[in-house]
């Protein structure tokens, strides 16, 4: 049995480039390079790649390099050796000779071949070496069960206009190797230089967001969210949080990763509560982050279908024309705006049944959402307006708003 | 293993052998099936009259119909009268050689074996700025067979060849129902395998002795014969049972590459993807030789004293002069939609009802009857390929779409048919850019659909 997990052995015995690889002697005497630095690299999203250099001590000729490991995930297909020039930025140096020669001369390393032992997980290099010295090797490869993650911290203001956003790498290494002061990298962010045990996990803060503008939003959008009362007709109102994942914003680095987000509030007493949490989606530059943190119970949304006709053009061919009436009440004391989200296609779904076909819509006269739809948010087939709803009335009363949804659906059959 | 037994008349229970050892031994390796022809050779004296030899291969993977004995020296005074294939110890045959000579000869034999394989795979390390990057290539033995071949010549044999029957299946039956087999078209195969096998000279006792330079990496010389492309490994090789060993077969550095961003559906999914475009000649320092079936392996400098894992792709066999693409998945700094934008409707046909009588709709003067059905019209789609580049660099775009049925596909854009069904268009988006790449999709439908094609409209569209 192996006593560590990962091994890095050269054969001293310049008389192994004689011997076939079926004559190699049972008394041998090994070298034991140590890890001399190790960078774990994690930007690629689905693999983990190790690269580690160690000295190794070769002699004149043909050396035999073998590397080894037990019950860790190296892909052995994916190892790469490689010869560099020293810490130095030099390349390897030959022991000095004092008799012989004044100066050291380079070291010529050359690769020969890579023997893979039967059942064994391992490999030997045959390495030969124009002198007697040592080698800065790096030896890459991909490591298995050492993984990444991401999650958030975010803190608003007492008044939810702004928050801090605290992102979090989170590495856990299962790969049952330890590693010292490893230099760790996502692919952004900083370079961190930590060591990391076997099976530990560590969380590092990658960035810190101050002051970062919050948009909440009140949202309806019966497809999406569906009904808080079906009966009723009322629909769920959930209220999210939108970050804008650009310099204006005061984000904008590079995109956010994909992980959870713990959201928390400044009580306003010095301390903080925790309000909600949500996934965090992968967000790219420009993008924005909706988190959900919860239902807002005191905006009441009223859906109902006020007018369902259909108009003959010809034969089997019609115009139909629906008209849907939103009766919206805000019991907040603070004005807020409202998100009214709905899909064409569905209502026509929901009302005529699927034909499969895409619709063609306009929207009618009795629309009464002055400012149109939102044209950046809204699709051909997807309309989001945006409603100003005041404050409940000082007699805690909420003033009934109402508005109705005119479509024009056409050419169906 | 070859044996020289002492007497004509084989005794039941008491024998005496003498063993002539292996002189020179050709692995010719096809990666394509389970296959290796060996061809070794061994010194072996007879004696005037009828000379026994037993060849026996137990716990290997030999085709006992592929043994074949040669005598390379006193052909005409060695003749072989018989072989023999003993029911009782089926990984065995006899063979009676009559001789006219006392002294030493040369003889071949050659057999299939299964059990060894080879494969290939590169490694592409990109420069930091990923304008070229260095390419090795490797061959990787796989001994499995059962038998050690020590200080082998190994050829690799890159094609694809016609094997009516594995070798490994052959390995596990008698010769007697190997007989039963319907075997002309094994015969052939074996015939033009040991043609190939026979073009190179075996290596002889002395060219087997002299080792290669034993401190340099072995090189791997190359050439084509026929549809094949033969690499042989300079010198011999020891490959022992259960090991394999890989050696570099090519090695370019510097050669250059392209970058670009493709969306095909149907080769990388519903995705945009970023390619390393190369190309396998002498421009791009490869072109030596084609490039084999593969993993290649591509990493990139991080301009960090250290590496990036991109991806690891399997490639088909690329000829000298193709292309070479790799494809690295999506780029997080590139975010491509596809956004539809408005659909409607027009040129309504209808049909009345049990007439052949077809009327358009709204046109002026017609009346169209109650008792009438849509039977034709043409679905308006109007899209928007929106492309943000966050990269440093402009970025070349190449975009396939295809389309069923009787399509217009109408737009300001570079674009062409790449097949009857398929539109390819191109941009170019510059950092920091967000483009919206505009088309109009005219799908007839119903009774004005009359072809399955796409027809490229050069128009302006409008949002």
């Amino acid at each position: 049995m192996r006593y560590r997990t990962l091994a890095l052995w050269s054969l001293v015995a310049a008389a192994i480039s004689a011997l076939p690889a079926t004559a190699m002697a049972r008394i041998k005497l090994i070298t034991l390079p140590v890890r001399e630095r190790a960078e774990i690299q994690l930007d690629n999203p689905g693999a983990t790649l190790v690269e580690e250099e160690r000295i190794v001590p070769l002699v004149k000729g043909v050396n035999q390099v073998d590397f080894s490991w037990a019950n860790t995930q190296i892909d052995p297909n994916t190892i790469v050796f490689r010869v560099i020039a020293g810490a130095d930025g030099e390349a390897p140096k030959a022991t000095a000779k004092p008799a012989a020669a004044k100066e050291t001369k380079p070291l010529d390393v050359k690769v020969l071949s890579v023997s893979y032992p039967p059942n064994e997980a391992a490999l030997v290099w045959q390495v030969s070496s124009s002198d007697s010295g040592s080698a800065r090797v790096r030896i890459s490869y991909l490591l298995g069960n050492l993984t990444k993650s991401f999650n958030y911290r975010a803190v608003a203001t007492n008044d939810e206009k702004a928050l801090i956003l605290s992102e979090y790498m989170r590495i856990q290494n299962l790969a049952n190797e330890s590693f010292g002061s490893t230099g760790l990298w996502a692919g952004f962010g900083p370079r961190f230089l930590k060591p990391i045990g076997i099976n530990e996990t560590k969380e590092m803060l990658v960035k810190k967001f101050t002051e970062v503008p919050v948009k909440k939003t009140y949202t309806c959008d019966p497809q999406a969210h569906g009904y808080l009362d079906r009966p009723q007709n009322k629909l769920l109102v959930p209220m999210h949080y939108v970050l804008k994942n650009n310099k204006a914003n005061r984000l904008g680095v590079a995109p956010l990763q994909y992980g959870k987000v713990r959201i928390f509030q400044d009580d306003g007493h010095g301390g903080t509560a925790f309000i909600g949490e949500d996934w965090g989606k992968f967000t790219p530059l420009d993008d924005e982050m909706r988190l959900y943190v919860g239902v807002a119970q005191d905006v009441v949304v009223k859906r109902t279908i006020d007018k369902n006709q259909q108009h003959r053009i010809a034969g089997n061919l019609f115009d139909r024309e629906v008209v849907i009436k939103f009766e919206i009440e805000n019991f907040k004391d603070k004005a807020v705006v409202l998100d009214i989200s709905e899909n064409v296609r569905a209502i026509r779904n929901e009302l005529y049944g699927n034909n499969g076909r895409d619709i063609q819509w306009e929207l009618g006269k009795d629309t009464t959402f002055v400012e149109g739809s939102d044209k950046e948010k809204s699709t051909f087939e997807q309309l989001v307006f945006h409603i100003k709803l005041p404050a409940r009335g000082a007699d805690t009363k909420a003033e009934k708003i109402v508005h109705k949804l005119h479509l024009l659906i056409k050419n169906e059959w | 293993m070859l044996l020289v037994a002492a007497s004509v008349v084989r005794a039941e229970n008491v024998d005496l052998s003498t063993v002539p050892t292996r002189n020179t031994v050709q692995l010719t390796i096809y990666n394509s099936e389970d296959l290796t022809l060996v061809r070794e050779t061994r010194k072996v004296s007879f004696k005037p009259g009828a000379n026994p030899l037993q060849f026996s291969w137990a716990n290997t993977l030999i085709d006992p119909t592929s043994v074949e004995l040669r005598f390379l020296t006193h052909k005409d005074k060695l003749t072989l009268l018989d072989a023999t294939f003993p029911h009782a110890k089926p990984q065995m045959v006899y063979w009676n050689v009559q001789s006219e000579m006392d002294g030493e000869a040369m003889v071949e034999i050659t057999y299939f074996t299964s059990g060894i394989s080879w494969s290939a795979d590169y490694l592409c390390i990109a420069n930091p700025a990923e304008t070229d990057m260095g390419l090795e290539g490797f061959v990787r033995v796989h001994n499995n067979s059962g038998e050690e071949y020590e200080d082998a010549q190994v050829r690799l044999v890159v094609g694809r060849i016609n094997l009516v029957q594995k070798i490994a299946e052959l390995a596990r039956i008698t010769p007697q129902q190997v007989e039963e087999l319907d075997d002309t078209e094994r015969g052939k195969f074996k015939k033009d395998a040991l043609v190939l096998a026979i073009e190179a000279p075996l290596l002889t006792a002395q060219s087997s002795a002299r080792k290669s330079r034993s401190e340099e990496p072995k090189q791997v010389a190359k050439e084509g014969l026929g549809e094949y492309f033969i690499y042989t490994i300079e010198g011999t090789e020891t490959i022992r049972n259960g090991w394999s060993k890989r050696m570099r077969s090519l090695e370019a550095a510097k050669v250059p590459l392209k970058i670009q961003y493709r969306y095909r559906l149907a080769e990388y999914g519903d995705q945009l993807v970023r390619m390393y475009l190369l190309t396998n000649d002498k421009d791009s320092k490869l072109g030596t030789t084609p490039l084999p079936d593969g993993i290649v392996r591509v990493f990139r400098e991080n301009g960090r004293d250290g590496l990036s894992f991109l991806v690891a792709q399997s490639v088909k066999y690329i000829p000298i002069g193709d292309k070479i693409e790799l494809n690295l998945g999506p780029d997080p700094e590139v975010i491509f939609e596809l956004i539809k934008l408005r659909t409607w409707r027009d040129n309504l046909w209808m049909q009345l009802h049990g007439a052949n009588v077809f009327r358009k709709v709204g046109e002026a003067g017609v009346v169209v009857q109650v008792n009438s059905s849509v039977v034709g019209w043409d679905d308006h789609t109007l899209y928007t390929q929106r492309v943000r580049n966050y990269t440093k660099k402009p970025i070349d775009l190449e975009v396939r779409r295809a389309f069923g049925g009787h399509v217009v596909f109408r737009s300001e854009l570079p674009a062409k048919n790449h097949d009857y069904q398929t539109v390819e268009y191109t941009a170019t988006v510059k950092p920091a850019e967000k483009v919206n790449l505009l088309y109009e999709i005219i799908q007839h439908q119903g009774w004005l659909a009359k072809q399955n094609n796409v027809t490229i409209e050069k128009a302006q569209v409008k949002p």
